[in-house]
């Protein structure tokens, strides 16, 4: 899960830290763009080899470093149970 | 068009006015070659530089009335000027030339102030009532024509370029960083930010006086989309598309020069060309960029345009390392950060235009906020519509919106609607529609310090909350209404507009910025369709007229290298936003922000850097040139740039206090 947060960091010139905590949500602090974040969906997809559905990406799982981590794992416990 | 520059009630001894106020005119010389002139005494000095077009002879400014109580000098054309004049003639005025500029005096002391919204044009001016002591200053309804203006001491300056500024004894630029988060985040400034403290852009459809030490500005223009036009079919539309348009560009073709045009590759140039082509008695000359790199490149569609005219054409070709070279001028020229590019070529363009002997060229600017252009509105009205959609209809329509983007294929769908998710509610009050791009603005406002810049939205969250006609509109209309209050004035009419061409005194005129035309846009736009073929009723009317290629061509951005240019080969002055000693200078910026995105742009493939991205290193560049420029005044002779010194043809000396 560290490399979410490396690839966040580096893709979004951010550091997560007391100021900014892995549950602060990414569009409204500005971070992410529609560039970016089809590049992180592209980024998880190959990373833990899942595939999100259109009914998922509306249900507003990818807004905080914390909630995709969430929602990462139980993907993949879906996936392998 | 010309430049104008002046001052009322100065500090200095009056002695010194000549010197200052001609110190202003220069350094905005490249706007008016053709002649410069100044009229002063005790309590004001003001002047043009002129760009001669009508009536070159007897144009020469400042101009007065026969009394010598007002003194006018206007930057710009008023294109309904010979109907004006009749209408004054009428009422008793005498005219001395048939030059515009004296209509607009005559129209001032016939009608006052409401004369300003019987003006179809793009201008600015400065008019002084010696009487009174009272200046005012005015500009257009939509931006074609810049005027700044600030207090310094018990002074008020104003110059159709800030530039003019820095010939000012003891006037000092400074950084205004909460304006700057403000420009970042919006793309371009509001209509009177400009970045520095203190400095103001007369907003456009507004005029102010200063008498007395006070300002006082008023409005004469809100803008609306409201029409009294009414069409029966879509027949009727295009039939009234293409008689309004070509109206227009005949009253632009007005001119004692040959008027060219600019060829972009898109539909609307396109047309005004096929229509300026038709109405000019010149054979037309056509000017286009065209980019080495062909990711930007639309020369296929200039030449097939060209051809079918039989114009002479003239093509500006863009490497990379243009855009390097020109970058310090352009910026200087511009004098407000840009989030691209783009405005780059357009200053090689116009050097190009001057030389093929045209200082006079119609463009396409206007279409697309008139008759819907852009991608963002056919974004809102998805966004706007998302929560009533099934998800197969969300993904449909998505599908139709992106075909142009590569980075947005099938496998990124379920990304997108994701995205659309975060942005089908409003979050910011009137803002909905530009929501998104604010999004990436929020990114670039990053490069200001947190302490320093504030909430970048809440002025222009205060400008839409204030406006009660703006509250009442459509969500498109209120997205076209913010790209003509933003974007286009902000942007295209001005860094990327007007001061690139007049930087080598090549003024543009735009004909889809004609009151009527956008009146009929209105009346037309989602009445025949729903507006996602983008601009369909203005292809459709002038489909016989132009190469099918041309008319069926999706919109496609004009944009120029952005970072790539300059990752290619890093030239020295980048050090502005490279060295820690650079970077120190500018104390608001988040250096190490700043730092890690400069180095990130410059080394990264280009396919891997966003938009965000690129608009942000601009944004960083361009304010460091500012800074280098305006504030720091580290570069050499700034004020003669393009070394143009217009020679001296009228000077007015009224001053009874002057010691010789």
């Amino acid at each position: 899960m560290d490399r979410i947060r490396t690839f966040v960091e580096e893709q979004f010139l951010i550091e997560f830290d007391e100021t900014f905590p892995e549950d602060s949500n990414l569009f409204m602090e500005g971070v992410m763009d529609s560039f970016g974040y089809v590049q992180l969906c592209r980024f998880l997809e190959q990373e833990y080899e899942i595939r999100f559905t259109e009914e998922e990406m509306t249900g507003n799982v990818l807004t905080s470093l914390a909630q995709i981590k969430k929602y990462i794992t139980a993907k993949i416990a879906a996936k392998t149970t | 068009m010309c430049g104008i520059a002046g001052l009322v009630n100065p500090d200095q001894p009056v002695d010194h006015l000549p010197e200052t106020v001609s110190g202003m005119l220069m350094a905005i010389g490249h706007r008016g070659p053709d002649g410069l002139g100044y009229v002063l005494e005790d309590r004001f000095a003001m002047g043009a530089v002129r760009l001669a077009i009508l009536d070159p002879q007897a144009g020469i400014q400042p101009l007065s009335d026969p009394s010598g109580r007002y003194w006018l000098c206007y930057n710009g054309e008023i294109y309904n000027y010979r109907e004006l004049r009749s209408e004054l003639e009428a009422a008793g005025s005498v005219f001395q030339t048939r030059c515009d500029t004296e209509v607009v005096l005559q129209a001032w002391l016939a009608w006052g102030s409401n004369c300003l919204s019987r003006f179809n044009g793009g201008f600015a001016f400065a008019l002084y009532d010696r009487h009174e002591q009272r200046l005012v200053l005015a500009r257009d309804r939509y931006g074609k024509r810049p005027l700044f203006y600030t207090r310094h001491g018990n002074t008020l300056l104003f110059a159709s370029e800030m530039k003019a500024f820095l010939a000012v004894p003891g006037f000092s630029f400074e950084q205004a960083p909460e304006q700057l988060a403000a420009i970042y985040a919006q793309w371009t400034p509001l209509p009177e930010q400009t970045g520095f403290k203190g400095i103001k852009n007369l907003p456009v459809g507004a005029w102010l006086t200063f008498q007395n030490g006070i300002v006082e500005q008023h409005t004469y223009y809100r803008l609306n989309f409201e029409s009294n036009i009414q069409l029966q079919s879509e027949e009727e539309a295009l039939e009234r598309i293409r008689e309004t348009l070509s109206q227009s560009v005949s009253l632009r073709l007005r001119s004692d020069v040959e008027v060219g045009t600019y060829l972009s590759g898109g539909v609307d140039s396109a047309i005004i060309s096929s229509l300026a082509n038709t109405l000019s008695p010149h054979t037309l000359s056509t000017f286009s960029v065209a980019f080495e790199d062909k990711e930007f490149d639309e020369s296929i569609e200039q030449r097939l345009v060209a051809e079918q005219l039989g114009s002479r054409h003239y093509v500006q070709t863009i490497s990379h390392s243009d855009i390097v070279e020109s970058c310090p001028d352009a910026v200087y020229h511009a004098e407000v950060p840009a989030f691209r590019s783009a405005f780059i070529p357009m200053f090689l363009l116009s050097k190009r235009t001057r030389e093929a002997g045209i200082k006079v060229v119609l463009s396409g600017e206007g279409a697309d906020e008139a008759f819907l252009g852009y991608d963002l509105f056919k974004e809102t009205m998805l966004r706007g519509a998302w929560a009533d959609l099934t998800n197969a209809e969300k993904s449909t329509r998505l599908k139709q919106l992106y075909p142009h983007l590569a980075h947005y294929g099938d496998q990124d769908n379920a990304a997108m609607m994701g995205l659309y998710q975060q942005f089908s509610t409003e979050h910011m009050p009137g803002l909905f529609s530009h929501e998104l791009r604010f999004q990436n603005g929020r990114f670039s406002a990053r490069l200001i310090k947190g302490d320093h810049a504030g909430d970048p939205f809440a002025e222009i969250s205060a400008l839409v909350a204030g406006d009660s006609e703006f509250q009442a509109m459509s969500p498109v209309e209120k997205a076209q209404w913010l790209e003509y209050k933003t974007l286009l004035p902000g942007y295209l009419l001005s860094t990327q507009g007007e001061r690139m061409g007049l930087a080598h005194g090549v003024e543009n005129r735009c004909p889809f910025l004609d009151p009527q035309v956008i009146e009929l846009a209105a009346a037309t736009n989602l009445k025949f369709d729903d507006g996602f073929r983008e601009k369909r009723l203005l292809r459709e009317a002038f489909r016989g007229a132009l190469p099918a290629s041309v008319v069926d061509k999706r919109k496609f951005p004009y944009r120029a290298p952005d970072a790539v240019a300059f990752a290619a080969a890093p030239p020295d002055y980048l050090d502005l936003i490279r060295s820690d000693a650079e970077l120190d200078k500018i104390p608001f910026l988040n250096r190490t922000f700043a730092k890690r995105l400069t180095e990130k742009v410059l080394n990264t493939p280009v396919g891997e850097i966003s938009t965000k991205e690129n608009q942000t290193f601009l944004f960083l560049l361009t304010t460091a040139l500012l800074h280098h420029f305006f504030v720091a005044r580290e570069s050499g002779p700034l004020v003669l740039s393009t070394g143009v010194r217009p020679p001296v043809q009228r000077v007015v000396d009224l001053r009874i206090g002057a010691k010789d």
